[in-house]
């Protein structure tokens, strides 16, 4: 199934896009998309250990904006955020 | 009562004077407007601007949850609050949140304005990104919002 990650804060510089877009099995969890993010940055940037970081440090979104746990079930065309350690105010 | 936005840098300016003006109220005694503006430095690096980056329906959704724990938490029923943060390139001095609270009495307006400021730094995800005088730039690292690895 498809699913579309997108990127705030610091992960904003995994792409030139504001998302990322994933092809995953169904019954794919958080833990699945932090894994397949990794996967990515091994790829695209060589296993660049900061990128990584972030993903590890991160928090997840859900398509009704709620911090979800890496069991979290994902379903078919879902909108996950990555929510990159914050720093506002 | 509640007023809370995510201000575009493209499209607007946080102003206090709105701030102001939702808090007035003779049912108060005690107001206080906090801002946070760009400053010029930042661990010995000179910042020329900063850009903010935000989630808001979840920030919009924090600052909800954090007016409603004051109720719980504070014990603070009766009060006024207004809270708009920028997102977008803002320059040195510009305004990047505005926290107005007015409430019965000092105690409890001191009170909440510090603790509406540090929850916001917990759970609010906003992210800067500072420009240097260099022409480099950097995300700030930042606090983790909690969650379950299991």
């Amino acid at each position: 199934m498809k699913i579309k990650i997108e990127l705030y804060g610091a992960s904003r510089d995994f792409s030139n896009k504001s998302y990322l877009d994933f092809k995953v099995d169904r019954s794919s969890t958080i833990k699945d998309i932090r894994n397949k993010l990794i996967e990515y940055l091994d790829k695209r940037f060589n296993g660049n250990e900061s990128y990584k970081k972030i993903v590890y440090s991160s928090a997840f979104c859900s398509g009704d904006d709620s911090i979800v746990s890496d069991n979290y079930k994902i379903t078919n065309n879902e909108k996950i955020a990555i929510i990159p350690p914050i720093g506002g105010g | 009562m509640l007023h809370t936005k995510i201000v575009n840098s493209k499209d607007a300016k946080l102003l206090i004077t709105e701030a102001e003006n939702f808090i007035s109220s003779s049912d108060f005694g005690a107001s206080i407007i906090f801002t946070g503006t760009v400053r010029n430095q930042n661990n010995n690096q000179t910042v020329t601007g900063i850009t903010y980056d935000s989630h808001d329906e979840l920030v919009i959704k924090s600052f909800k949850e954090i007016y409603n724990d004051a109720d719980q938490k504070l014990n603070i029923k009766d009060k006024s609050v207004f809270i708009e943060h920028a997102k977008g390139y803002l320059e040195l001095g510009e305004i990047g949140i505005i926290i107005a609270v007015a409430c019965k009495h000092r105690d409890e307006a001191y009170v909440l304005s510090r603790y509406i400021i540090e929850e916001i730094k917990k759970r609010s995800p906003i992210w800067k990104k500072e420009h240097y005088v260099s022409n480099e730039s950097a995300w700030l690292k930042g606090n983790p919002i909690l969650h379950e690895k299991n």
